[in-house]
């Protein structure tokens, strides 16, 4: 069993993005991955989330979905979750830091965690460099918010490190287009396994990236196990 | 239950015999590996890369110098694009011991792709029959190889810039890529598709970046057996005049 918690469903306005999540999914043997639109990370989560729900209301159940939540745009975000988190074709939450220009320290992005740790609500927030740290202290003000750190902040891997050594409820995944080695070494060593998650950032990224560092890293049968998809389970509650 | 990272499997026995893009030596700003040429070996073989096109960052950062030995591997000479002068001179040595191949580290070198060393550097090495490797955005530093009838592969073509790079490369037959960045779904299949798998190259930057993880692209992809063979160090081999 592979789960892929970080992964997009949707057309990329990169040349040539046109493969299948389930395409992309069975070249590595990923049984499920858990989706969020790409129009709503990019351009409209109001939209995206309803083309994302219409979209899984008749595929595969190998497809869950994230609600995209807009830090600065609350009541829409509110509403989405509160329509689609009963379907129980959307598991979390997905916020984009970037695209919605919402820094994870703005009152915008505690206010959306606030409200998610409310509804309990898994959520995966985009981290780049030392703002896993911020999401970090996040956690560590807000009980109830269990949250991954996306990239686990990419080149800043070893704040994504401190981070999730903070807070037990600060999740990690892997996914980068740059499969810079060891990186993946130092977290195994550094991190509670039950921290570990498995993200590709398909349908953008081949799991190449992903798989090519776990490959390197070798991390233990029982590591490998909750990496794979124990500890998203778990955290999703997502497999019967 | 199964190792589900191991690599065999999806690997399907995909070995590499010249990875384009491997360094020896060290950066002084950043941690990483000591770029020991016997644990760089050590790392390409347990990947299943059996030869390599390497340079040396201490050439690139300090004193160029000869090549560094690396047994098994091809020579890549370096010149240093902030002293266009001593790197000419530098560049005739290096023609004279017989290289094949040299790399500019723009990037490494605080060079941007319109500072007149390039161009004049690239010419040379063209006009000498020389293949150019070359760091930078693809998109900036085709246009100081252009018109050149140079043989380029770049080492930095990130998937996010690949319709760039297609654009170029239908102009220019010997401009190359490296697949180190085109790690999408579907990167290696766009160039097969626009401009052909011989303009592919099997890149890893070892032992700075995981050779697992193009390996890994490259052995998922939609390529046939033959052009997986090509990229997995066919063309390189061709270019270089070496037999993979």
């Amino acid at each position: 069993m592979i789960i892929d918690v970080h992964a997009h469903w949707g057309p990329w306005f990169f040349t040539g993005l046109d493969t299948s999540n389930l395409t992309v999914m069975d070249r590595y043997g990923i049984d499920l991955a858990i989706v969020s639109a790409t129009e709503a990370v990019t351009y409209d989560p109001a939209a995206g989330n309803r083309a994302l729900a219409r979209f899984l209301a008749t595929a595969p159940d190998r497809l869950l979905g994230y609600v995209t939540v807009h830090p600065r745009r609350l009541d829409e975000a509110e509403r989405d979750l509160r329509e689609f988190l009963p379907t129980r074709r959307f598991v979390g939450a997905k916020i984009h830091t970037d695209y919605t220009g919402s820094p994870i320290k703005s009152p915008q992005v505690r206010d959306a965690l606030t409200m998610l740790a409310d509804l309990d609500c898994p959520t995966l927030v985009h981290t780049w460099d030392t703002s896993v740290l911020d999401l970090a202290q996040h956690c560590a003000d807000l009980p109830r918010l269990r949250a991954i750190a996306g990239h686990m902040a990419a080149g800043g891997y070893r704040h994504a490190i401190a981070a999730a050594r903070s807070c037990d409820r600060l999740y990690l995944e892997p996914s980068w287009s740059h499969g810079l080695a060891g990186r993946m070494d130092e977290v195994l060593a550094a991190v509670d396994p039950r921290q570990l998650l498995l993200g590709t950032d398909a349908t953008l990224i081949d799991p190449a990236a992903t798989f090519g560092i776990l490959a390197a890293a070798r991390p233990t049968p029982e590591t490998a196990e909750r990496i794979a998809w124990r500890n998203a389970a778990d955290l999703f509650r997502c497999i019967e | 239950m199964p190792d589900p990272f191991d690599p065999r499997p999806l690997l399907d026995g995909l070995t590499v015999s010249v990875d384009i893009d491997v360094l020896i030596g060290q950066f002084p700003d950043r941690p990483g590996p000591s770029g020991d040429p016997a644990a760089v070996r050590a790392m390409l073989t347990d990947r299943g890369v059996t030869g390599a096109a390497v340079a040396d960052l201490r050439a690139a950062l300090f004193d160029l110098g000869s090549p560094a030995p690396f047994p098994g591997g091809i020579a890549v000479g370096t010149l240093d694009l902030r002293d266009p002068i001593g790197s000419a001179t530098h560049l005739e040595g290096l023609i004279s011991a017989g290289i094949r191949a040299i790399r500019f580290f723009p990037d490494e070198q605080g060079v941007q792709p319109d500072f007149p060393a390039v161009r004049h550097l690239a010419r040379l090495a063209a006009d000498a029959g020389l293949i150019l490797l070359s760091g930078g955005d693809v998109r900036r530093f085709w246009r100081p190889y252009a018109g050149l009838d140079a043989t380029v592969v770049f080492l930095d073509t990130h998937f996010y810039h690949l319709g760039d790079f297609l654009l170029v490369a239908a102009d220019e037959p010997g401009f190359h890529t490296s697949t180190r960045l085109l790690t999408s779904p579907d990167g290696l299949e766009q160039v097969t598709a626009r401009v052909g798998a011989q303009r592919l190259l099997f890149g890893s930057r070892a032992p700075f970046y995981e050779p697992y993880v193009p390996l890994l692209r490259l052995a998922t992809s939609a390529l046939s057996a033959d052009e997986k063979r090509l990229v997995a160090g066919g063309n390189a081999g061709r270019l270089l005049g070496v037999t993979g």
